[in-house]
């Protein structure tokens, strides 16, 4: 019974982690047709500006409240320098994105030496029920997971903003014919999935302890989610992340663990045979 | 871009890759009539172990000061050759072959990874006909003539540690590793070892490298009653998975952690009181200075020379590194010439006195090299040395 519901919580808490990483991934891949490469370096960048506040002894809640403002910042700057200029070639910005997150990833390891930093998280110690321990972090991460989940579908579904995003996905020339400035839509998209990463990276860091090749650990496993979900829904994106990160955890607990790791893309293969426009094709926002 | 600007690009990136971005050669002070003696450095400067690459390119840059400080060998300066192997295969065969084949050095020194020695070992010792010497602790095997390693083999971490793990841990062994080759030889011998002793291996699993989720492993180990993890999960997974470790209470409840390549490097991965407890056996931890006054000595040096992030450790190769030179110094000596072969015959029983952890010498035709091993418990960031060998511990090698 114990061991039922430790089970649960931890393959419900490295979903929830999941779909917070690719949550942002899903945004820009959905809005803007733009696969991301650099989005593990968004969410390692996340993770390095609450490892910064670590170091100047700051309150490590601050640094987490002020990652997906930095990096939102940082996003800005990159779509205006590079981004913007490959919206007409998708490849080719997958190949600049690329560039960057490698410029990221690598300049990270410069600071931080190559090596592991330890992040403590900001709610130590946890629930004790019997023999059931819950880690008071780890819960934190599904509570607010599936606030920013709810706060973004909102966001994107009943703001004028999120109106006018979908607008100039829809159809980019009819928008700026109403007068939208899709440039300006597209740069403030591109800052809220890399924000959404910021976010992501600032509350995982405490898990996975910091290291460069933090992000690109997540980032396979991400456009399957994405693919999996389908592309240009933000629901899609959701469901992808929990359908893969929920196989992930939960499979070790069946199978032998190096089996594990093929069948979930196996199965996940599998999945986008049957559906090949996604699980949510056609059904969403 | 211009056709100008691109031809005068072009002509700098080929002048670039020509000289070899990825070369350094540290010259000595001064000049022999013969010409420096030319070694080879191969390690992994750049890349996911960047961090262990630098440590041993430091250490060999202040063991050959000491040795030129000293008139060198043979009345000969030693000139280094490094390399970066950039943690990457591919890459790192073409700028060994650049050592053996260019720059014609006399012997190569490194390699940290297995994969890494077994990659570049036949640029060096069959088709490039030169000594190598790898330094990193490592599954053992490793029986190829003109290669000597001088790092710590499974023998060496596991033949005083299990005993110690069981006294003061328990005698249910869990063995979670990573899925390579390292773990998989390590855990052969670990296994006997356990079982010899009348201990008892309760699960042997392997995961994928980048495994970071550990859950169903965790509950097996509290459910099972294991008194001892003996872990060869690596990083990344390494930190998530302790951390679930201690979160589902298995310190808390007296079982024992331990990781046969943790060093100071690794203490950092968890917040201390995560990995309160762990125990490690390896060569050399800082905390050997207190009481071994030629360790104190090369660390100062190392400290004095290289402050910063990249620190003299285990874990990393560098003890294995520094160990190695010297050894290989002492057997030029003797053998009074550079030759291949006359140099392997002296190396083949080789002694120093004083090096990381203590003195070493090599196993007459076993390539493999004799040393002090230290067990040490992590406590509260640092290391406590708890147990040492008595003497020099036999690697039991080829």
């Amino acid at each position: 019974m114990e061991a039922v519901v430790t089970a649960v919580f931890e393959v419900l808490n490295f979903g929830a982690i999941m779909v917070l990483v690719v949550l942002g991934l899903g945004v820009i891949a959905g809005m803007m047709g733009i696969f991301n490469f650099a989005h593990g370096e968004f969410v390692l960048l996340g993770a390095y500006t609450v490892y910064l506040f670590h170091t100047w002894t700051l309150p490590i809640w601050l640094g987490m409240l002020a990652a997906p403002a930095v990096v939102a910042a940082v996003a800005v700057v990159l779509e205006r320098l590079v981004i913007r200029r490959f919206y007409a070639a998708p490849v080719i910005a997958m190949l600049g994105t690329y560039a960057l997150g490698l410029a990221i990833r690598e300049s990270v390891r410069g600071l931080i030496g190559g090596l592991y930093r330890a992040v403590p998280e900001p709610l130590p110690g946890s629930f004790d029920i019997g023999a059931i321990h819950i880690a008071k972090w780890r819960l934190a991460i599904v509570v607010i997971t599936v606030l920013v989940m709810v706060g973004s579908y909102l966001l994107l579904t009943r703001t004028g903003f999120g109106l006018r995003v979908r607008a100039a996905l829809e159809n980019p020339s009819l928008a700026r014919a109403s007068g939208i400035s899709t440039n300006r839509i597209y740069a403030a998209t591109f800052a809220f999935g890399a924000a959404l990463a910021g976010l992501a990276g600032a509350l995982v860091v405490p898990v996975f302890s910091l290291s460069a090749d933090l992000g690109i650990r997540f980032l396979i496993q991400g456009f399957l989610a994405v693919m999996l979900g389908g592309v240009g829904s933000f629901e899609g994106s959701v469901i992808g992340a929990g359908v893969i990160g929920i196989m992930s955890a939960a499979l070790p607990w069946a199978v032998a663990p190096v089996l594990a790791d093929v069948l979930v893309f196996v199965i996940a293969v599998v999945l986008v045979r049957i559906w090949p426009r996604g699980l949510t094709a056609g059904r969403t926002v | 871009m211009t056709r100008r600007s691109f031809l005068g690009s072009a002509a700098w990136m080929s002048g670039a890759i020509a000289a070899g971005a990825q070369s350094w050669t540290i010259r000595p002070a001064w000049g022999a009539a013969s010409g420096p003696i030319k070694v080879g450095i191969a390690t992994d400067l750049t890349g996911a172990i960047g961090y262990a690459g630098n440590a041993n390119a430091n250490i060999a840059k202040l063991a050959m000061k000491e040795i030129n400080a000293k008139g060198g060998i043979l009345g000969r300066p030693i000139e280094l050759y490094i390399e970066d192997t950039a943690s990457a295969e591919a890459t790192a065969v073409a700028n060994v072959r650049k050592l053996i084949q260019r720059d014609k050095v006399d012997v190569v020194f490194g390699g940290i990874t297995s994969s890494m020695r077994n990659a570049i070992k036949d640029v060096i010792v069959t088709r490039g006909r030169t000594l190598y010497i790898y330094p990193q602790l490592y599954e053992g095997k490793e029986c190829t003539p003109y290669i000597f390693c001088t790092g710590p083999t499974p023998a060496q971490q596991c033949d005083e540690f299990i005993p110690w793990l069981m006294k003061n841990g328990g005698k249910r062994f869990a063995l979670p590793s990573a899925n390579y080759v390292w773990p998989h030889v390590l855990n052969q011998y670990a296994r006997k070892v356990i079982e010899g002793n009348g201990g008892e291996v309760i699960f042997e699993e392997y995961y994928p490298l980048d495994q970071v989720e550990y859950s169903a492993t965790v509950n097996k180990i509290m459910t099972n009653k294991v008194d001892v993890v003996f872990n060869t999960v690596i990083p990344p997974g390494v930190g998530p998975f302790f951390k679930q470790l201690y979160e589902a209470g298995f310190t808390k409840r007296g079982g024992r952690l331990s990781c046969v390549y943790y060093d100071e490097n690794t203490l950092n991965i968890n917040a201390p009181h995560e990995i309160e407890g762990l125990a490690s056996c390896l060569d050399y931890f800082r905390a050997v200075t207190k009481d071994e006054p030629g360790s104190a000595r090369i660390q100062a040096e190392y400290d004095k020379q290289f402050p910063g992030n990249i620190v003299f450790a285990a874990g990393s190769a560098a003890t294995g590194m520094y160990r190695g030179l010297r050894l290989w110094e002492a057997a030029v000596k003797e053998a009074r010439s550079v030759d291949r072969d006359a140099v392997a015959k002296a190396l083949d029983h080789a002694k120093i006195s004083e090096g990381p952890g203590g003195p070493a010498e090599m196993v007459p035709g076993k390539r493999h090299c004799k040393m002090r091993m230290y067990t040490a418990v992590a406590k509260q960031g640092t290391y406590d040395i708890v147990a040492r060998s008595k003497g020099l511990v036999d690697p039991k090698e080829c």
